[in-house]
């Protein structure tokens, strides 16, 4: 059974599972059960250093730049309708490849087009991030976002980071007005 | 004040609460509104977790449909004394028939005790039935969400979003008779429409003879221009402004009419306990005029004749759209609409309210006539008659 934190609960990675290098981020949410414009969300990871900002442009993992160049974290592929079992969107990493001044990874998920769609994580339901051991395939930990979200367009749902060094996740269910601009604003990278 | 977008939520004042749906009415779109009480599943429990025109008060007067008028729906809601059970109330407006979207509605707001206001973005949108916005638990506390989603299937799959089933005619009954079990006591969503093919209908006789308030509109199309120059050129060619009215008969052989040219407004407590409600020709008022029936002295009356006649304008009966409903409490709403062509006549006889042996039998006119006293003629009521003007 695997761990369950609350917003802003963490988890040593390095001491709940030692063998742990190779990590699967799995990201889901409910799709819309009424009609009209469907939600289309997007997964993507934000390698920051210690100041919490990318070192440039190969830092910012999303449906356009599904791999960072030294092979650390890999994005699944977009999801386009969250339908479908388990997790929608998944976000491969390799522990032991992250570059040493990457001091946490943040996984953000956001509407796209909710500005247009009149859309909002309020709009949103079940969203979960979890944490697989893509080895052995077991679930280390998981975080169920209750968040009463209203008219966020942007969210965190939880970032990877070093700790005394070790590797550590932390709940974090932060929601953000203005999309993926504004994470990628927030995060240093000025589109 | 707070103005919530889709999807936004505000915390709520504490203790009982109006929540009122406004919107601009479209002819030929009747909307209904109705709330939904939820489990944790998102689903109602059974068919005592509706509120609606067939069914206003539920789980013991905690949510109230308190008032329907064109226009304007409020809805009374004390929270707190839900059951643990119920985690959401939804509220929600369907397109009476699909017979438009909801992008037909150029205004369509909700509103709550307390400042919170949510305007439904209705642009471009394709839904004809929507959950305005749901009253949830978070924390202990109820909170208030906009939601202004929908389904372009209107009434049916909104039904079965919340679990419930909506009766459906067997086609082939089984010809073996089972143990007959109790049916499953199954909600009635239509209202009732008078037609040539049903031209009338009684109402559930009461007990103690008391009707409630039986509270009879009169709505029509008008041009909704606000002014400037297509307003004056809509005034002449379009623009029809119709008075509602009635002649009455009481058991004890009085009689009479009501209606504002002569200013005879009747009563409500005395007789003919028949009050008509204040007449508006500004067209401020969007929700037509109305006459109120005294249902609890409804054993003092005989029948009722409610027409409508054409104060200005040129008589075009068809384009006038017009439309009798009568609203009694805990009946469906009962319709009648002008959907005949008058010819140049101005008067026509809508609906007649007659007392058989108790209870209220309504039935449909839409007859024409050249003035209220030619109706007079025809149902034989005589009455004396001279011009009169407002």
């Amino acid at each position: 059974m695997a761990l369950t934190l609350q917003k802003g609960g963490n988890l040593s990675l390095s001491k709940t599972d030692p063998s742990l290098t190779k990590i699967l981020v799995g990201l889901g949410w409910d799709p819309r059960v009424t009609d009209g414009a469907a939600f289309d969300l997007d997964a993507s990871a934000f390698l920051l250093n210690a100041d919490g900002k990318v070192r440039g442009e190969q830092d910012f993992i999303f449906y356009n730049q599904l791999r960072s160049p030294e092979g650390a974290v890999e994005h699944a592929g977009d999801s386009r309708d969250g339908l479908g079992d388990g997790d929608d969107e998944a976000i491969k990493v390799d522990l032991t490849k992250v570059p040493a001044d990457v001091d946490k990874i943040a996984f953000v998920v956001t509407i796209h087009e909710a500005e247009a769609r009149r859309q909002s994580f309020g709009q949103v339901g079940k969203a979960f991030i979890r944490i697989v051991n893509s080895v052995s395939g077991v679930e280390v930990v998981r975080f169920d976002l209750a968040e009463d979200a209203s008219t966020e367009t942007a969210m965190i749902f939880g970032e990877l980071y070093r700790h005394n060094g070790e590797w550590k996740f932390r709940a974090v269910g932060q929601g953000y007005a203005g999309g993926l601009k504004a994470m990628c604003n927030q995060f240093g990278l000025n589109l | 004040m707070t103005t919530l977008a889709p999807g936004a939520n505000a915390p709520l004042a504490q203790g009982p609460l109006t929540a009122t749906i406004g919107f601009t009415p479209v002819a030929g779109a009747g909307l209904d509104v109705s709330a939904f009480l939820l489990d944790a599943n998102g689903k109602v429990r059974g068919d005592a977790d509706m509120c609606f025109y067939g069914q206003t008060i539920v789980a013991n007067g905690a949510v109230q449909l308190s008032q329907v008028e064109s226009g304007r729906v409020v809805f009374c809601l004390d929270l707190d004394r839900l059951d643990a059970a119920v985690e959401k109330v939804a509220l929600t407006a369907t397109i009476d028939e699909n017979k438009a979207r909801f992008a037909a509605f150029p205004h369509l707001a909700l509103s709550v005790s307390g400042g919170i206001e949510a305007p439904i973005p209705t642009q471009d949108m394709q839904e004809t039935a929507l959950i305005l916005g749901e009253f949830y638990r978070r924390q202990g506390a109820w909170k208030f969400r906009c939601v202004a989603q929908g389904f372009a299937g209107g009434l049916a799959p909104l039904a079965s979003h919340f679990g419930v089933e909506i009766a459906v005619p067997t086609a082939n009954p089984p010809t073996t008779p089972a143990p007959a079990p109790a049916p499953p006591a199954r909600i009635n969503l239509s209202k009732i429409t008078l037609d040539k093919s049903r031209a009338s209908i009684s109402l559930e006789k009461k007990g103690d003879g008391d009707f409630g308030e039986i509270k009879i509109n009169l709505n029509w199309n008008r041009p909704t221009t606000s002014g400037g120059l297509f307003s004056g050129l809509l005034g002449r060619s379009g623009g029809v402004d119709l008075d509602v009215g009635c002649l009455f008969e009481l058991q004890d052989g009085r009689k009479g009419v009501i209606q504002a040219l002569g200013k005879a407004f009747g009563s409500f407590d005395n007789a003919p306990y028949i009050h008509l409600m204040g007449d508006d020709r500004t067209g401020a008022v969007r929700d037509g005029e109305w006459l109120r029936i005294n249902g609890k002295e409804w054993r003092n009356i005989r029948r009722v004749l409610v027409y409508a006649f054409i104060y200005q304008g040129v008589p075009n009966w068809n384009a006038t759209d017009g439309v009798v409903t009568l609203f009694a409490p805990g009946q469906p709403p009962i319709e009648v609409r002008v959907s005949e062509e008058g010819g140049k006549l101005g008067c026509c006889a809508i609906a007649l309210l007659e007392n058989v042996g108790g209870s209220v039998k309504v039935s449909r006119e839409v007859r024409f006539f050249q003035d209220q006293q030619k109706a007079d003629q025809a149902y034989q009521w005589g009455l004396r008659w001279s011009v009169g003007s407002k």
